[in-house]
């Protein structure tokens, strides 16, 4: 089975059909969708100021991270599921349009950022955790998590304009 | 002067001609919006969950609302000016929808209830003030999470 039949499958799923057929899911999906980046951005951009060295509520970096990335997750989870909806939606057409695979790429390179963030400069955090500013390494993960975010949010918001 | 003549005056202006023949007008001040508005959601929900008292209850209310209240209300200056673009580039569109000025309606009343919520915190800067969670204080945090959201249900309806 090759991706264009795949696509095409999805795109008659019964879920699928539902969508593109009723007036309010989609822009009901794109809403949830919109809060969920919201709370993504907003809580990631609170982690990532404070790895560039903005105090936040707390002077701990690890304990702001702790407290903060539970409601991240719950966020990303909600995006992904109204994303995929929106997708299966008009697979075949999405398929079509280079901005979203720009968007899923720079998504890759956000999680990447985050894993070598995680594998480095996190593990000796206990030598960092309250001091401002946080060593370099911190700062080039805080940096690019921002513009990361920041550019998977422009580019979302160009997939409806190509 | 009748609504249609303004509305049909906006139109013609040589600023809203402007942000409808660039191609690339609208859909960047989209994106900048969106960014606002994470940074305004992001702040309140954080703030509005201490108030509630469910997040970072052992960091003192007026701190982390005096943290987070300058980010609100830079982000409403963005969003303003954002919207305000998109409301001079389609003028015929958005001034006549009704979902436009319930989301308008509700930008201002979740503001307000914002500021009167926080003004108090603002205020004091003694950390040593009586800090606990007021019952009806932990009721409009809650309020005001939910009608940040429907603001953005709205947002993204006025679209259809």
């Amino acid at each position: 089975m090759d991706i264009q039949s795949i696509l095409q499958a999805l795109e008659d799923t019964t879920v699928a059909a539902r969508i593109r057929e009723s007036g309010s899911i989609f822009p009901n999906l794109e809403s949830v969708h919109v809060i969920g980046i919201a709370l993504v951005f907003g809580t990631i951009a609170v982690v990532d100021l404070r790895l560039l060295g903005i105090a936040s509520h707390r002077r701990s970096a690890l304990r702001l991270i702790q407290e903060l990335l539970p409601y991240t997750w719950v966020a990303f989870a909600a995006c992904v599921v109204t994303g995929l909806l929106m997708f299966a939606s008009n697979a075949t057409t999405y398929a079509q349009n280079s901005v979203f695979w720009w968007k899923m790429g720079l998504l890759l390179l956000a999680g990447l950022n985050m894993a070598i963030f995680h594998l480095g400069a996190y593990r000796r955090i206990d030598e960092w955790d309250t001091i401002l500013p946080p060593p370099g390494q911190a700062r080039v993960a805080g940096f690019c998590s921002l513009a990361l975010w920041a550019c998977v949010i422009g580019l979302g918001r160009w997939i409806g304009f190509v | 002067m009748s609504s249609e003549l303004i509305i049909a005056w906006i139109y013609a202006s040589p600023l809203s001609t402007a942000i409808r023949d660039m191609f690339w007008v609208v859909p960047t001040v989209q994106s900048v919006h969106i960014v606002a508005i994470a940074v305004i959601f992001g702040a309140a929900v954080i703030s509005d969950l201490r108030l509630a008292g469910v997040f970072a209850t052992d960091e003192p209310m007026g701190g982390v609302v005096r943290r987070y209240y300058p980010w609100m209300r830079a982000a409403l200056i963005v969003l303003l000016l954002s919207g305000l673009v998109m409301v001079i580039g389609e003028p015929d569109r958005v001034l006549v929808n009704t979902t436009f000025w319930l989301k308008m309606f509700l930008v201002v009343a979740v503001f307000t209830l914002t500021w009167l919520v926080r003004r108090p915190l603002l205020r004091t800067v003694d950390p040593a003030s009586s800090d606990d969670e007021k019952p009806p204080i932990r009721v409009l945090a809650w309020l005001s999470i939910v009608l940040w959201c429907v603001v953005i249900f709205c947002g993204r309806w006025i679209a259809y």
